[in-house]
């Protein structure tokens, strides 16, 4: 008796499997057969996207791909580590679009020849700053770098004005700022370089990892606990600032585009976007994906959805961004990280401020 | 007729020859079956010889660097937590084996069952459901405005400790069961009191099963990865993930081979002590061994074990079930939730049948031929028994980029690491069923006039049945709770539940994180029976 209950425990999985197997079949013929019914659309196959970015920005606009074209997206959430294994994978490209929370990391990977250009007429509605030169990677949504602070703890006028200021020792202990992995966090970095040189630049890293209060895992992390009243204040990207403000509850903070003095720098604007992958085993599906996001709606859908800026000319930013032309910004052209990106990293971590949270 | 009856004699004559080269005890198992042991016994175990290779790549520099800086760290971080864990867990596995099996605790026998459950949950899932309770903007935090931090040392043991004893409770109850009574009567008769009996005669008998299980929840410390990267603490295996992120394989090596020294070390003392347990084995009596009164002790006793039993299985269970409950409400299981569980129940059924396909031939080997071949054999299962899923990830990676790159980036990947990792399972679980045929009870079958095909399906299979289906379930479970090797080797669009639970979890998604981790639980429970009966 017992053993006979074994038995149907096992045929019972066995059935199990057997109908998974079938209905992933299945699934396959659903996505053929829709495919045909789209009909405006030759496109078949699949997408293979990897992302640095949250999952929660990227999948829905990929979604809306799926649904659209028949193509099935096969995406890989990941992190800014993410960058290396596309480099290390150019012998032998799995993937077909790289989806970036940082340009520099796309140029570098330009420079070292992972990235393929791409030749629709349409990435030209980008401005020039914010694509490579051969459009191999295109900016879809900008994001910059400042302050969100509480304003029941601290006002506007007390706050730092600088990112030099961060390393004063008077705000020891009153703000909380990304680990040094972070992606955003390599990118400000190699943007500092480019303007103070690896020294300064060092020493900086340096007093504001001492200075710290906490060194939390992610941006989210920080409006959340800034909005909470845990910190004054935190160095974070301005579409956190947006999330903040749309929250329920903890959403009485503003925001600081630091340098904005005559003299001073501007703020550091990045952009998030989409770059081409050298190699990639399905480059049609990869192009009209390219045009696909470079398409109006689907450029306001994506920038909406993480309250980033679109760079897009004919799209609107969401009500709370400051439009990116009344503010001041670092000049150079964001390819120019590139090169300064790859050891930036190292930099960060021979400065003392820990890569990971631990 | 007598041409039919002349034929059937010699094929089964035939026959009888093939098999009896499986059954005959014999010096050498012959060519085939050589093979099959040495090319598992090399599919195995070139991963981590190329792992050492590599940590060399930059010569020794960075050898001297890393032990400079980073390892001393990370040894002191592993080790510190290792053995607070292994002791926590020595205390609460030993008492509550003690209540269950030589006390009159009420409801001793739910009770049994009940304090295995938190084995069912494995370590990083029980990390989540307090981090989800606990952790910062957690349920306690929203509720009262503050926490405690569940980063901290003292509650990452907690956790940890939580869901391991059971391997320390499951073997001292085990060993407590075996006790000839009449030794604890001895120890009664010469006036020594309860307590007494327990300190002077019964922990010293079960000692090297106390031993046993310690070694084995410092092994799951060591190797695990999901709780400590959750519970952010720094350990061997967190930083081999990190340094495989930033594609630094030489780093990620040279602190893989630390690693496989510290397991080493480890199963070499599990080895001793297991020598050592076969002397002092006692055998039972038919006496019914008398249980402790516990007197006023009685209520202390429940709330220790309800404590254990709530704290690690009702609260981390209840908070999932809670957070599954407002995921329905919320539609997130929905299509792709589907998919990811389909994802993890194919991963899962391709490895089972794999690892079965290669361990039947291996334990034939085993079983039948006292050789060279069988210590092989042997040496697999130990060996990777305990190898981190991190590692055998690393070899895995170098392993297809270099040799075999058209398969990168596939599920194949992912397949030879869960079948690294779990082989030795399924090894250990089809031993015992297979030892158990004798050669003399197929020959007895055959001259009984039963064709060879009937002794197969009649007597072969349906004996090591068991076997079969246990290492099917337990390689099935294993493979759905894997986590590091998963993280490391999926190929774009195959999130498992394990990584699903990962990613919700690392990014605050509760809700989508609990119908995840409580699946995982739910099909962990299924061969909890073979778990019991391994101890």
């Amino acid at each position: 008796m017992d053993k006979r209950k074994i038995w149907l425990v096992a045929l019972l999985s066995l059935v199990a499997v057997i109908m998974v197997a079938c209905s992933s079949d299945s699934e396959d013929e659903e996505a053929g057969s829709n495919e045909e019914t789209v009909g405006n659309s030759e496109l078949e196959g699949k997408l293979v996207v990897y992302s640095s970015r949250k999952e929660e920005f990227v999948q829905p606009i990929l979604d809306k791909f799926e649904e659209e074209t028949g193509v099935e997206v096969k995406l890989l959430p990941s992190d800014e580590t993410i960058v290396n294994r596309i480099h290390e994978e150019q012998v032998n490209p799995q993937a077909d679009i790289f989806f970036s929370t940082d340009t520099a990391a796309m140029e570098f990977l330009k420079l070292e020849g992972a990235l393929q250009p791409y030749t629709g007429e349409d990435a030209e509605i980008i401005e020039d700053k914010y694509r490579a030169d051969d459009n191999s990677w295109i900016g879809l949504s900008a994001r910059t770098r400042g302050f969100i602070y509480n304003k029941d703890l601290i006002s506007e006028e007390e706050m730092p004005q600088t990112m030099e200021e961060l390393a004063d020792p008077k705000w020891a202990d009153e703000f909380a700022m990304v680990r040094g992995g972070n992606g955003s966090m390599i990118s400000q970095v190699a943007a500092l370089r480019t303007q103070w040189g690896d020294d300064k630049t060092s020493e900086w890293i340096k007093n504001v990892g001492e200075n710290a209060g906490a060194i939390l895992a992610g941006h989210g992390d920080i409006r959340k606990a800034v909005g909470a009243g845990e910190f004054k204040f935190g160095l974070v990207n301005n579409y956190y600032y947006h999330q903040q403000l749309g929250e329920p509850k903890d959403n009485n903070v503003g925001f600081i585009y630091p340098d904005q003095g005559e003299d001073e720098m501007g703020a550091f604007v990045n952009a998030s976007g989409i770059g081409f992958i050298e190699g990639a085993p399905n480059p049609e599906n990869a192009e009209a994906f390219i045009s696909f996001m470079l398409e109006e709606e689907n450029m306001r859908d994506f920038s909406y959805n993480s309250k980033e800026t679109p760079l897009h000319p004919d799209v609107e930013a969401v009500p709370e961004a400051l439009p990116i032309n009344e503010y001041k910004t670092m000049d150079m052209p964001l390819s120019d990280l590139g090169p300064v990106w790859n050891d930036a990293k190292q930099l960060i971590d021979q400065s003392g401020l820990p890569l990971e949270v631990q | 007729m007598k041409s039919n009856n002349q034929n059937r004699s010699k094929v089964r004559g035939a026959i009888l020859r093939t098999f009896g080269r499986f059954f005959r005890s014999s010096k050498s198992p012959g060519p085939t079956l050589s093979a099959m042991v040495i090319l598992t016994g090399i599919f195995m175990v070139i991963p981590i010889i190329y792992i050492g290779i590599r940590s060399f790549d930059n010569g020794s520099q960075r050898w001297l660097e890393l032990l400079d800086t980073r390892i001393p760290f990370l040894l002191e971080k592993t080790l510190s937590l290792t053995l607070t864990v292994t002791f926590l867990g020595l205390i609460i596995g030993v008492v509550s084996a003690i209540l269950v099996v030589k006390t009159n605790l009420p409801g001793r026998r739910v009770w049994r069952w009940l304090l295995v459950v938190p084995l069912t949950i494995p370590a990083y899932v029980g990390a989540v459901s307090y981090i989800i309770l606990f952790g910062p903007r957690g349920l306690v935090d929203n509720l009262f405005g503050t926490t405690i931090d569940v980063f901290s040392f003292p509650m990452v043991v907690l956790i940890i400790t939580g869901f391991t004893y059971p391997y320390i409770y499951l073997i001292v109850s085990a060993s407590l069961q075996k006790i000839n009574p009449s030794f604890e009567e001895a120890g009664y008769i010469s006036g020594l009191s309860h307590f007494g009996v327990i300190r002077k005669v019964t922990i010293p008998m079960v000692r090297p099963a106390i031993g046993s299980g310690a070694i084995l929840v410092a092994l799951y410390v060591v190797s695990d990865f999901g709780s400590v990267a959750m519970l952010r603490y720094p350990t061997f295996t967190q930083a081999i993930y990190f340094q495989m992120g930033s594609f630094d394989r030489v780093g990620a090596s040279i602190f893989s081979m630390i690693l496989i020294v510290i397991t080493l070390v480890f199963l070499g003392i599990q080895y001793a002590s297991k020598r050592r347990m076969k002397f002092y084995q006692v055998d039972g009596t038919s006496k019914a061994p008398t249980l402790i009164d516990l007197g006023k002790w009685k209520v202390p006793a429940l709330i220790f074990v309800s404590t254990v039993f709530g704290l690690f299985a009702a609260l981390p269970i209840g908070v999932l079930l809670y957070w599954s409950g407002l995921a329905v409400v919320e539609g997130v299981i929905d299509s792709r939730f589907f998919a990811f569980t389909m994802n993890s129940f194919m991963a899962a059924a391709i490895t089972s049948l794999l690892c079965l396909v290669l361990a039947l031939p291996l334990i034939y080997v085993k079983t039948r031929f006292n050789s060279g071949m069988s210590r092989i054999v042997d040496v697999i299962s130990y060996l990777s028994y305990a190898l981190p899923g991190v590692i055998v990830a690393l070899g895995v990676i170098f392993i297809f980029i270099n040799y075999i790159p058209f398969l990168y980036g596939t599920i194949a990947m992912l397949i030879m690491a869960y079948v690294m990792r779990f082989l030795p399972q399924s090894l250990q679980s089809t031993e015992s069923s297979m030892g158990q045929i004798s050669p003399k009870i197929d020959e007895a079958a055959l001259s009984l006039g039963k064709k060879p095909v009937q002794v197969l399906n009649q007597v072969i299979l349906r004996l090591i049945q068991p076997g079969i289906i246990a290492s099917f379930s337990l390689v099935f479970v294993s493979v759905i709770k894997e986590l590091p090797a998963t993280l490391l080797l999926r190929p774009a669009g195959f999130d498992t539940l394990a990584v699903r639970v990962w990613i919700e979890t690392s990014e605050g998604y509760y809700a989508m994180a609990a119908p995840s981790a409580l699946l995982i639980i739910l099909i962990s429970i299924l061969p909890i029976r073979w778990i019991m009966n391994k101890y």
